[in-house]
């Protein structure tokens, strides 16, 4: 009972004994609604905390977090200090879970539509009906289950969960699982599997590198892991190994290439010209470090850094002295990712610096590329690519072939280019379900909605990369009950499964997914001999993850060793690596940036007061759009700054208020992704511009991945404004407030 | 002792800035911008821990966010030659506190363990410790913000939710401090490096922020203050701040060998 | 002296009945103007506070960091105000200026209710008001206690002593008056009179001893005077602001609190002979005369020390001092305000210079004006200005007041308007028994010319 709840039944009884007793009379008595802490709930001891491990489900890094719960409530996240991806740190973004479970627009119990289909009006209904209904009209496709589909995200790596969702599709018999993740490592990990023959992606080791050259990795961010990558920077910095340097280049300086010491503008969709280049003349000055490098110097016999560096846009002076300070640096360490895995030939640029780490000799090294060592068990993981690609998912939309469509955890509708025609496909389709928390923008479109527990609230597991030497394994677990009528996600499809009956039913795990869980990980149990160490029965074992947040392998697993042949990459390292980008030179001058902040990233996080209230790293601009364009262009077109102005592509046009960044080329602007949702709850919707929207829909033919890098644009000023940012002057003056030295006085204090 | 040399005493005490002839502890954050990025996950930390309200985006275009550590981003130079210095900026818990001198009702004043500490409940609102903070450290409840249920029931029970008419700032998450003191009069042993973890350092992805006292000779922060590389923020204002910072290297740094 | 300023063949009665007819005689429209300014305080400054009370100080245009706006503006320059007053009282008593006798009433009432608009500035810029009393050091169990090294205790102090001290002055000179009119008055005037004159029946004795209360209370005021705008000036110097942290700020603010107190006194009297023409036998030309001499000098001064300030800024020569003065002297619209107050304040007064324009129109009416515009402008771009740039770039704001603010000012200058007003309908704004003296007076034994 609250004190002032109890003062204020006091204050009631006090102001009249007749008005009370209506009072009582009229409400439900006081008492049934106030929990008396006498008998207090299990686990909960008033105003003591209580710490439970589990994983950040806010993007696929996998950081292990502690929740802290007090009087029941999930109160705040730590990360787990155990866990080996993140250490017991935390980026933004994790810190913000919380709002997700208490976002005052989750869905709270089952919902049909009552309105038009993207109007997002729906009216709830019991799990009976919910489910009866989807299992109805699943029944009725038993002749023809193809005409299923299920859209969903990148969950390869979440574990169990998916692999009950794909035994749900399979056991249903259909094979039409459509991927889609704006921002996924698609191409990341094609380039590798193809020049390096990883099957995952491997370890980074900036922490142990001397010298890590970052073609377009935004590592502070949102690339791959920022945690994690953020710590290893620390050590990298400071870590008492010697300081070891960063190059980046971009055209648009991120956060990181403004931690670097050095900042590359080259052109945009050339940095993979850049990267051979550099490896070029790192064989042409003899310090390459790789046995076959004779075979490489005629491969890369087009990318001379005297041609390459107008292509570039860097000199060739300084193409050599990156090539060799890249080279002589012990160990040294190019990464690719951010604008590079947006272009359209994202796969070539990638696999352009794994050939630089290749000549350079920094695959399978410390400080170098380490692959990572097999998962210790993860659902099937298929790439993506054009069987399961967003435009097979419109064509077969448009062409009547699907009947039925489960979407979970994917929302096309805003992070799919307007190109796309993903809402026309929507219309098309005749019954859809999705099983989201949020009426988003794709959710919107469905007819009825399955709403899954909030990851605080469920179970699950997850099988994280990267990860050097282990192979970890988290487990998710409720921290809280579930504030609604709600159900976990597995158990949803398990449900659903069931009330289908037939195969599906049967492929179905008998007991509840907690439990089904559970058994999975007693047979990963069984059959790992490092798991039993220390915990002789899995019980023992059982409690123990579940307390420290999962397992990870004591031991390390030796990583194996890869090398880039020229075989493997020269079919598509043969055509330009340079990007293609669409739109008129003259009619679009300018190179259209997108890149996700650590805040919203692919927009999800939208919908987080917190993650709209912080001030964007390189902006400081809060709950808003804007794009940032070099000062001295903004001065040619006479725009300055918090000016609205309208960028048109071939595709489309939106409209933000300029930044006028210093750190951009003048032929490129920069929006950021996230805002401009149309749905998904009050302090999403209606905010900013969704620069996907006017986007080309360009889908790489290996991978599926959108090429978010892609076109032209121009800017033309259509008002004035002011940016609500917080930065009021970002110069100093010459106050000399943030004091630095320079690496050689660094280096004579240290000696 | 001769009554003069008393009040000689008793004349240079009362010269001594700050309230203690000795602090029982004098916490002390060493933040290396070597080493810090510029994330913001130290911010979100601290609106987590803190139950920092949100003010929205109206509120946010007047300067009124209600963030008691941010990251300030200074830029030289111009395109290409763009060089970017971040640093986190939260109360500085300066001993010889301005703010602390400008409050009439002792709402903001100096503890035993080296903290410029905020009363809520004493403070009237004259914003004067405000004006007077060269950080621009304080924050005001210019309305009493609430939150939308159930983000309410994220508040963290440990922290006050602050009223409107108030001035607050960073606190080095003290109901941390008091939390592992307590623990470890509980286990009867002094407070020990480590003990305290602040939000904002706990979060901190690069490890930059190290939290710890200085009266403490063997703690971290003891070691890091006397690196070469320190210094503090303003520290020509002799305010003598509790937050040491730690150069950034960078190309074309002004090392001290060139002045 | 005193040539020709004051007939010396009025008599008592005329006298008595001149000021009577002030305190009584008036149109229905003077009543409807003074209830026009009571019902647009009432609008303008009441509900909008009682607004701000209830919603929070986030309704007015303040933010991090300029924490302060122009109420603290609307304080400082009702302190400036109500300098004139006591000090014309005081010192010009102490010197036995003759011309005095006629204004002083005037300018210490000004004084007083100048004073409480600024006790009430002070609540409008707290964030919680209603615990303005713990600014004081009483006796609590809690053992609270205020703190003596802040220039706000200082200013509870300072102002706290200077408010009594400037009632007390004022109402020893209107004992002996009350006491004439209760002669003069009927009905519920005459019952206040007598109530409050206290039983003053002009003894010799009585006389004596207001005259000697009178003398110490002017000398105790006169350093009160220079040191109440010093501590508020300390308000400012004793912080680390660029553009506050300024060792010539007390002298400034003292100069600057005389100079707009005389162009308030300047224009009060002014308006009052307008409303009042029977006041012009007792407020002439050689009055607009001297105070306009006074203007002109405090004028001098003040731009010698507005010099001095923007010079100390320069002499510096840090970032921070220059930043600010740039900010304050170039960037628009504060270069056109300070341009608009330099105008005001330096160059209009020198229109003084010329005798005639002193008891112009121009003179009257306009210069005194202006000058007080000019002067609030210089609290502006000290106060709030100077917090627009302070220390660290990253947190630089403009500041612009919201509608709230710019009500609740121009309606406590509404109900300063109306309060005085009604102060004439009751109490003698004319010192009966000074003008007496200058007429010659049997009763006292004091000599005069
Ligand atoms: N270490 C530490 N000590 C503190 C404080 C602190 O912050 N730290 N806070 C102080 C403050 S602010 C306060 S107010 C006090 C509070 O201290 P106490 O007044 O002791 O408050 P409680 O322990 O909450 O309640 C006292 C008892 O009242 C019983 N009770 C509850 N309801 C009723 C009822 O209806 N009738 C009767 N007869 N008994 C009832 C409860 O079961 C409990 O045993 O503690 C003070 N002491
Ligand atoms: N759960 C629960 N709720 C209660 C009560 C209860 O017993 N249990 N008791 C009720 C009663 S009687 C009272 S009086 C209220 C008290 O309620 P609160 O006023 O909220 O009191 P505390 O929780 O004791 O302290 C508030 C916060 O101030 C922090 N703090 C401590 N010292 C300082 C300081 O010097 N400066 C600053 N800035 N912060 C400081 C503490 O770490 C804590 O987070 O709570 C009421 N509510
Ligand atoms: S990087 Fe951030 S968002 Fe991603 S899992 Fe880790 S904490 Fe969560
Ligand atoms: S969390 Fe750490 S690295 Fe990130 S901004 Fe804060 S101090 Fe810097
Ligand atoms: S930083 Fe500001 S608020 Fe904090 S102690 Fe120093 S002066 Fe006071
Ligand atoms: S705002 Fe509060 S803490 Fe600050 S000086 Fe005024 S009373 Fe003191
Ligand atoms: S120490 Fe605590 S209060 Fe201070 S900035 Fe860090 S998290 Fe916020
Ligand atoms: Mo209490």
């Amino acid at each position: 009972m609250k004190r002032r709840d109890f003062l204020k039944y006091i204050g009631i009884g006090g102001a009249g004994t007749g008005l009370g007793y209506l009072f009582g009379k009229v409400t439900q008595s006081p008492g049934n609604k106030l929990i008396p802490y006498l008998i207090p709930p299990e686990d909960i001891i008033p105003g003591v905390g209580a710490y439970y491990a589990t994983f950040c489900t806010e993007c696929s890094a996998g950081c292990g977090i502690l929740v802290k719960v007090m009087d029941g409530r999930a109160r705040k996240i730590e990360g787990n200090p155990r866990h080996p991806v993140n250490k017991g740190k935390l980026c933004m973004r994790g810190q913000a879970g919380v709002q997700g479970l208490y976002n005052p627009d989750r869905i709270k119990a089952p919902m049909k539509r009552s309105g038009e289909r993207g109007t997002g009006q729906f009216v709830e209904i019991s799990w009976d009906d919910a489910v009866s209904t989807l299992a109805k009209n699943l029944t009725e496709l038993n002749k023809k289950p193809e005409q299923l589909y299920l859209l969903t995200s990148d969950m390869r790596r979440r574990g169990h969960q998916h692999t009950v969702a794909s035994s749900f599709m399979s056991g249903f018999g259909s094979p039409n699982i459509i991927r889609h993740d704006l921002l996924g490592p698609g191409n990341l990990e094609f380039a590798n599997h193809a020049s390096m023959g990883l099957s995952a992606i491997p370890h980074y080791d900036i922490e142990n590198t001397r010298y890590l050259l970052s073609f377009g990795a935004d590592f502070s961010s949102a690339w791959l892991s920022p945690v994690s990558y953020g710590h290893a920077y620390g050590q990298m910095r400071q870590g008492g190994n010697g300081r070891g340097k960063l190059v980046q280049v971009e055209p648009r300086m991120s956060l990181t290439g403004a931690n670097a010491d050095e900042w590359v503008a080259a052109r945009p969709g050339t940095e993979g010209v850049l990267s051979l280049s550099i490896a070029y003349a790192i064989i042409e000055k003899g310090l390459s470090r790789a046995g076959d490098a004779g075979s490489w110097r005629s491969a890369l016999g087009a990318y001379r850094p005297s041609e390459a560096a107008k292509t570039v846009d860097v000199s060739e002076e300084r193409i050599y002295s990156l090539a060799k300070e890249f080279a002589q640096a012990r160990p040294s360490l190019a990464i690719s990712g951010g604008n590079l895995e947006g272009y359209e030939n994202g796969p070539s640029c990638h696999m352009a610096v794994s050939v630089l780490n290749h000549v350079a000799g920094n695959i399978g090294i410390k400080g170098g590329v380490i692959p990572s060592p097999e998962a210790l068990a993860s659902a099937p993981h298929p790439m993506t690519g054009p069987k399961n690609s967003l435009s097979r998912f419109a064509a077969d939309a448009e062409a009547g072939r699907i009947k039925t469509l489960i979407v979970s955890g994917s929302n096309p509708v805003f992070t799919a280019p307007k190109a796309a025609k993903v809402e026309d496909a929507l219309a098309k389709i005749p019954f859809i379900a999705s099983f989201s928390s949020y009426i988003d923008e794709t959710t919107a479109y469905a007819d009825i909605i399955l709403p899954p527990h909030h990851p605080l609230e469920d179970w699950g597991d997850e099988f994280s990369e990267p990860g050097a030497g282990f192979a970890p394994a988290t487990v998710m677990q409720p921290v809280v009950s579930p504030l609604y009528d709600t159900k976990g996600l597995g158990d949803i499809f398990i449900m659903v499964g069931k009330a289908v009956g037939g195969k599906t039913a049967a492929r179905m795990p008998s007991a509840e997914f907690k439990d089904y869980l559970r058994g999975s990980w007693k047979e990963m149990y069984a059959k790992n001999r490092a798991m039993a160490a220390g915990a002789p029965t899995f019980d023992e074992f059982w409690i123990r993850t579940l307390s420290e947040g999962g397992w990870w392998g004591a031991e390390s697993v030796k990583p194996r060793c890869a090398a880039v042949s020229v075989h493997a990459v020269k079919e598509h390292l043969s055509k330009s690596v340079a990007a293609e980008f669409e739109g008129d030179e003259k009619a679009y001058p300018f190179y259209l940036m997108l890149y996700p902040q650590a805040a919203m990233r692919d927009g999800s996080g939208a919908l987080s007061p917190w993650l709209q209230e912080m001030p964007d790293p390189m902006t400081s601009v809060v709950w808003g759009s804007w794009v940032e364009i070099n000062g001295k262009t903004a001065a040619s077109l006479g725009i300055s700054e918090g000016d609205v102005v309208s960028i048109e592509s071939p595709f489309g046009k939106i409209t933000a208020q300029a930044y006028l960044a210093p750190g951009i080329r003048p032929d490129t602007i920069a929006v950021p992704i996230g805002q401009g949702h149309r749905q998904y709850g009050r302090y999403a919707k209606d905010r900013g511009a969704n620069p996907i929207e006017i986007l080309p829909f360009k889908e790489n033919p290996k991978t599926g991945q959108i090429a978010v890098n892609s076109t032209r644009v121009k800017v033309t000023k259509i008002g004035n404004g002011r940016l609500v940012k917080q930065e009021g002057a970002a110069r100093e003056l010459g106050r000399d407030i943030v004091k630095t030295m320079t690496p050689a006085e660094f280096e004579r204090i240290k000696g | 002792m001769s009554i003069f040399s008393k009040v000689k005493d008793r004349l240079e005490d009362l010269r001594r800035p700050g309230y203690f002839k000795k602090y029982d502890h004098k916490f002390t954050m060493v933040i290396d911008l070597d080493r810090c990025n510029g994330c913001g996950a130290c911010v979100s930390a601290c609106y987590a821990e803190n139950n920092l309200p949100v003010v929205g985006k109206e509120e946010c275009g007047k300067s009124r966010a209600l963030n008691w550590i941010r990251i300030e981003r200074y830029v030289e130079g111009e395109y290409p030659d763009v060089k970017v210095k971040f640093i986190p900026v939260m109360c500085q818990h300066c001993s010889k506190a301005p703010c602390e001198t400008a409050c009439p009702v002792y709402a903001t004043y100096h503890n035993q363990d080296g903290l410029n500490v905020q009363v809520y409940n004493r403070c009237v609102g004259t914003f004067t410790c405000a004006t007077y903070c060269p950080y621009d450290a304080r924050r005001f409840n210019w309305f009493t913000y609430k939150r939308e249920k159930p983000l309410d029931q994220q508040y963290n029970p440990d922290v006050t939710v602050r009223e409107m008419g108030i001035m607050e700032k960073g606190t080095f998450c003290i109901q941390r401090i008091r939390a592992a003191k307590d623990r470890a009069k509980d286990e009867k042993r002094a407070l020990k490096d480590g003990d305290v973890t602040p939000a904002c350092a706990q979060a901190c992805p690069t490890g930059a922020m190290v939290f710890g006292d200085l009266n403490d000779p063997e703690s971290r922060v003891s070691k890091l203050a006397k690196s070469p590389r320190r210094f503090r923020l303003l520290e020509e204002l002799n305010t003598d701040p509790s937050v040491i910072y730690l150069k950034r290297v960078m190309k074309d740094g002004r090392g001290t060998s060139e002045e | 002296m005193a040539e020709g300023h004051q007939k010396s063949s009025m008599s008592y009665k005329d006298v008595n009945e001149d000021i009577y007819g002030i305190i009584t005689r008036s149109g229905i429209g003077y009543y409807i103007i003074c209830g026009l300014f009571g019902a647009g305080a009432a609008v303008l400054f009441i509900l909008p506070w009682a607004y701000q009370i209830y919603v929070g100080q986030g309704v007015s245009g303040l933010n991090v960091p300029v924490f302060w706006g122009i109420y603290l503006v609307n304080f400082v320059f009702w302190v400036g105000v109500a300098h004139a007053g006591t000090l014309i009282s005081a010192m010009l008593f102490i010197t036995q200026t003759p011309w005095r006798r006629a204004i002083s009433r005037g300018a210490e009432t000004m004084t007083f209710f100048a004073l409480m608009l600024v006790t009430l500035f002070i609540f409008i810029h707290m964030g919680r008001p209603w615990n303005f009393y713990w600014t004081f050091p009483y006796p609590t169990q809690r053992q609270l206690w205020t703190n003596f090294i802040s220039p706000l205790t200082f200013d509870v102090f300072a102002i706290g002593t200077y408010t009594t001290s400037s009632i007390v002055f004022l109402y020893f000179g209107l004992v002996p008056d009350l006491a004439a009119l209760s002669h003069t008055a009927s009905g519920w005037r005459k019952k206040l009179y007598e109530f409050l004159s206290f039983g003053w029946r002009g003894t010799d004795a009585q006389w004596y001893t207001q005259n000697k209360a009178c003398m110490f209370f002017s000398a105790f005021i006169m350093p009160l005077v220079v040191s109440v705008h010093s501590v508020v000036s300390w308000d400012f110097a004793l912080s680390l602001v660029p553009g506050y942290s300024k060792t010539v700020f007390a002298p400034y603010f003292v100069t600057g609190a005389l100079l707009s107190g005389f162009a308030g006194v300047l224009l009060m009297l002014s308006i009052m002979r307008e409303a009042y023409p029977v006041m012009k036998k007792y407020v002439t030309d050689y009055h607009y005369d001297r105070i306009g001499l006074f203007v002109l000098v405090l004028s001098l001064m003040w731009s010698y020390l507005t010099l001095m300030e923007v010079v100390t800024g320069l002499y510096a020569n840090t970032s921070q001092e220059i930043e600010h003065l740039k900010f304050k002297l170039a960037t628009p619209p504060y270069m056109q305000l300070f341009i608009l107050m330099i105008f005001c304040n330096t160059v209009l007064p020198l229109v003084y210079i010329v005798r005639k324009v002193r008891g112009s129109v121009f003179g009257r009416f306009v210069v005194p004006v202006l000058v007080l515009v000019g002067m609030w402008l210089e609290r502006y771009l000290i106060i709030p200005n100077s917090l627009s740039r302070k220390f660290l770039p990253w947190m630089w704001q403009d500041y612009a007041p919201t509608w709230v603010e710019i009500s609740i000012s121009l309606g406590t200058l509404m109900m300063f308007i109306s309060m005085f007003m009604m102060f004439v309908k009751v109490f003698p704004i004319i010192a009966l028994f000074e003008v007496k003296e200058d007429i010659g007076v049997p009763m006292k034994n004091r000599k005069h010319h």
